[in-house]
Parts: C-alpha cells; structure tokens; sequence
C-alpha cells in the first residue's frame, strides 16, 4: 500500500477501524503517521468547539408550519426546548452517542408498539391545526411593540406596509380557523393556514430586522 | 501545532485562495450628497452581482455583449452610504442608510447596472422598483414594498415581496413567487415549472402551457385568472374553499383524459379536466377568491 492508497482509505471508511494493510503502512511512513496524527488533532480540537447558537423561535415555527401542512407531524407542540424541562435536556444529552441513540430509538419503538397493541379506542379530541404555532407567534407579535415603538420617529412607508400586511394576514389567518373549526378536515383552508403562519412568521422577522437596522 | 505536508498543502492553496479573494475585495466608494458615481468591474464567464438596497429607490438592470459590469448610482444626500466591491466574479453592491434622521426623499439610491447577458442575480431592497431585462441566469429578487419588472429573462426565478407586485413578460425557465398582498402577471411566457402564490394579490397567466410542464397558483383571497390558447395541452385542477370557479372555457374542458376520476373533496368546490391531451399539469387554487379559466382570443 502507498500513501496515496491510505489516503483514498481514510476519505472512503474514515479511521476506525482502519485496514491491516493500511495499519503497516502507516507504521512505517512519516508522512502518513504525521497526516494521520494531524487529523487527530483536528478531530480533538472540533469535539472542543461550542454548541451551535440556538436558532430564533420563529424558524421552529416555520419549520414546524410547514411540516405540520405537509402531515409529517401532527402534535400540537413546539420544536423550542423547554426551560423548564430538566428530563429532556438529560435524555438529549444521553443519546448523543450513536450507539446510544440506535438502543434509544430500539426501545422506543418497543414502547410504542407495545402501547399500540394496548391503547384504548377512544380518539382524542380534534386540536386546531398549528395552534401551538399561532400562538408562538402571537407571542412574538407582542414582543415587537417596543421595537417598533423604537423606530417610529419617521415611520417609512416600508414599515407601514409591513404591519398593513401583518394585520391583514392575522385577519386571514381568523377566517381559515374559523373554516377549520367548522371542517376540520378541509385540507384546502388547513394549507392557506400553514402557508399564512410561514409568511406571518416572515413578516415578523423582517420588522425585527428593521427595528435592529435602524436603532 | 505543525501539520503534515499533505495538510499543509491543502492549507496553502485555500490560503493563497483566501488572500486573492481579499485583494479584490476593495471597499470602493461612499459617495457624497448629489454625487453621481459609476464604477466597472471586469468579470469573465458567468459573473454573480448581489445588490442589497436598505435605503428606498429603483435598481435596474440590463444586459450588453461585454465582459464587463457597470454600476450607475446617484443619491439625494449624504445620508446614503453606497459600498461596491469585486470578490473575483462576484461584484457586491450594498447601499445602507448612514443617517435616518432624514425626510423619505433623502433616503433613497437608485442603482443602474450593466452585466453581461449570462448573470446571476441577488437582489433585495426594501422599496422603488426592481427592472431586469434581458438577463439570462437564475436569481433572487426580495422586496418589501417595490414592484418587480422582468422582462425576457431566463432561468430559475425566486421573487419574494410582501406587497409589490411582479409583472413578468417573455420571461422562461423556472418561476417562483411568494408574495402576501402582491399581485403576479406573468404575460407571454415560456415557463416550464410555474409556482405562485399570494395570500391577496390576483394572478393572472396568459400564455402558453408547455407540455410537461408544471404550473401551480395559488391566491388567498384574490384571484386567479389563467388564459390559454387552443392548442395548449394540459390538465387542470382547479378548487377553492369557498370562493367560486368561473368557467369559460367549457369548451375546451373534457373530462380528464387520463381516466383519472377527480372530485373536490367535500368542503372545496373544484373543476377538473383536460384541454387537449392533458400534457401539462396546471393546479389552481384560491381560498375564498375566484378562479377564472378562459381561452385568450
């Protein structure tokens, strides 16, 4: 085996376990102990590197609107970790491992087979599609009061036609959950809703924007 | 921490990469109150140029056969800082507001561009008019405000507004629109995968549908007119949650040439069927608004 063999091993298979062959060569090579040394000083040093910044509310809800029209989901709960729930950071922290995570998911589907078989009959109650959403971003409305209080000094047309086309969508968004509540199974008003709640959550972040820019 | 040479090679390319990159990027110009400023970029092959506008104002763009980029701008006041730079192929124009304090009428830049005809777009502004004409290459156009004029552009299209409104005329390739109160009028085109969607805006397509191709639109509360010609092909779903279907082209419309049975489902009112062989696929949608179909004269 050459270098260049050892090389086309690593960007194929990666390290472990790494062949016999590929194992003497590199016992005996310096360029390749060094690459194979570097590498693992890289691997160290990006085990070091923080966590990724957590992502602002309104891309979950996005995200969550879109997969909630697409049926992908349909629990009426929001993807933003919880404060306030010690149990679930512990569990994310456990199933980090991949290993880990495949007995995890393993037992997972154990449970819910298992609760499948013994589940009682009685359905739920229909929820409001992408209620949890809606509220969210309700919230996040609220919250931009003092932003935009902030840059009123000289309210631009820009501005005006944001919050004119906010407050006509939280109208729109009212008259397809009043359709809803009536069917809730039209599937037509269930994704001019999603696709409201995206823009409403669009709109959102393009006045934040604003409000940052200017002050 | 020494690296190995295989290392220290990849390194050195990205590094000498990276400094090239850096002696091009040349901040190269903010211009003074009622300056006219023009700057030329030479660019080889096919050249990306991003506009970023924050501040109000029109930006206009046009092809010529050169290999060369200009950019035209001229501003009010000083209250407007204008930034271009050239990363190798990649020219970025940004114009920020420095000061604003001042009137609506200080606020503003207005931004010409000539590029070459193969061009990629990036272009976001807040308000004022965005014009391309004659480009050929995929881009991104975002506005708050500002209509969006195209005309013979060719490529994958992204248009974005909250209320401005595209007018598209001879335009191809591949057309998305997003908008929540703007309108979409796409005139003559030759669109194979057609996308549109407005929570009210109105929509109208008048053109041909080519064959194979797909066509979705979609309006909230507005709506949606289609106008086809006689020889197109295609198959048609049209359905809303209660607005209405205007059907004028019941001559045209047999029932779908697939065999496929359609049906609203029973909270939607809906058309289907087939104008010729039902080639194309074209969906309609309003939610409370009118659909319209009609053959064009």
């Amino acid at each position: 085996m050459q270098c260049k063999d050892v090389a086309q091993v690593i960007e194929q298979q990666g390290f472990s376990p790494l062949p016999e062959a590929a194992r003497g060569h590199i016992a005996g090579c310096a360029s390749c102990s060094a690459l194979i040394a570097d590498f693992e000083r890289i691997v160290a040093a990006a085990v070091e590197i923080p966590a990724e910044v957590e992502p602002p509310a309104r891309v979950w809800i996005a995200l969550r609107a879109q997969l909630e029209a697409e049926r992908i989901i349909s629990e009426p709960r929001i993807a933003v970790p919880e404060e306030s729930a010690p149990w679930w950071q512990s569990f994310r922290q456990l199933i980090r491992g991949r290993l880990l995570a495949t007995a995890a998911v393993a037992l997972l589907v154990a449970a819910a087979g298992y609760f499948q078989m013994n589940r009682k009959t009685v359905e739920p109650p229909p929820t409001e599609p992408f209620a949890a959403a809606g509220t969210r971003l309700d919230q996040e409305e609220m919250s931009l009061g003092p932003i935009e209080a902030a840059s009123l000094s000289d309210v631009s047309p820009v501005d005006n036609s944001l919050r004119e086309n906010l407050a006509t969508l939280n109208s729109f968004i009212k008259e397809c959950r009043k359709r809803l509540q009536e069917d809730p199974n039209d599937q037509v008003a269930r994704d001019y809703l999603a696709a409201a709640y995206q823009q409403k959550s669009e709109i959102l972040a393009a006045m934040m924007e604003r409000g940052r820019s200017v002050n | 921490m020494t690296l190995s040479p295989a290392i220290r090679r990849i390194s050195a390319s990205a590094l000498v990469s990276a400094m090239g990159a850096g002696l091009l990027l040349m901040p190269l110009a903010c211009l003074a109150a009622g300056q006219k400023i023009e700057r030329h970029f030479t660019v080889k092959g096919r050249p990306v140029v991003m506009i970023q506008n924050v501040a109000n104002g029109r930006i206009e763009v046009k092809s010529w056969k050169n290999p060369e980029i200009v950019v035209s701008a001229s501003q009010p006041s000083n209250k407007i800082g204008l930034d271009m730079e050239q990363a190798d192929n990649r020219i970025d124009v940004t114009a920020s507001i420095v000061d604003s304090s001042g009137q609506e009428s200080e606020l503003t830049e207005n931004i010409q561009l000539t590029v070459p005809e193969e061009t990629e777009l990036q272009i976001k502004s807040q308000s004022g008019l965005i014009y391309v004409e004659q480009v050929l290459g995929d881009m991104t156009l975002e506005s708050v405000g500002g209509d969006i004029h195209l005309k013979e552009v060719s490529g994958y299209i992204i248009v974005k507004t909250t209320g401005g409104t595209l007018v598209c005329t001879l335009c191809g390739g591949k057309l998305k629109f997003d908008s929540v109160s703007g309108s979409a009028q796409i005139l003559q085109p030759s669109f194979t995968n057609v996308t549109l969607y407005t929570s009210f805006g109105n929509i109208l397509f008048d053109g041909d549908f080519i064959r194979t191709g797909i066509y979705s639109m979609k309006s909230g509360r507005g709506l949606v007119e289609v106008r086809f010609a006689g020889t197109d092909s295609f198959d048609l779903n049209a359905q809303t949650a209660s607005g209405t279907v205007d059907n004028r082209a019941e001559a045209f419309l047999k029932p779908d040439s697939h065999g496929i049975r359609h049906s609203a489902s029973k909270y939607a009112k809906g058309l289907f069927g087939s104008v010729g062989n039902g080639l194309a696929k074209v969906e309609l949608s309003s939610f409370s608004g009118t659909i319209r179909i009609l053959k064009r004269d």
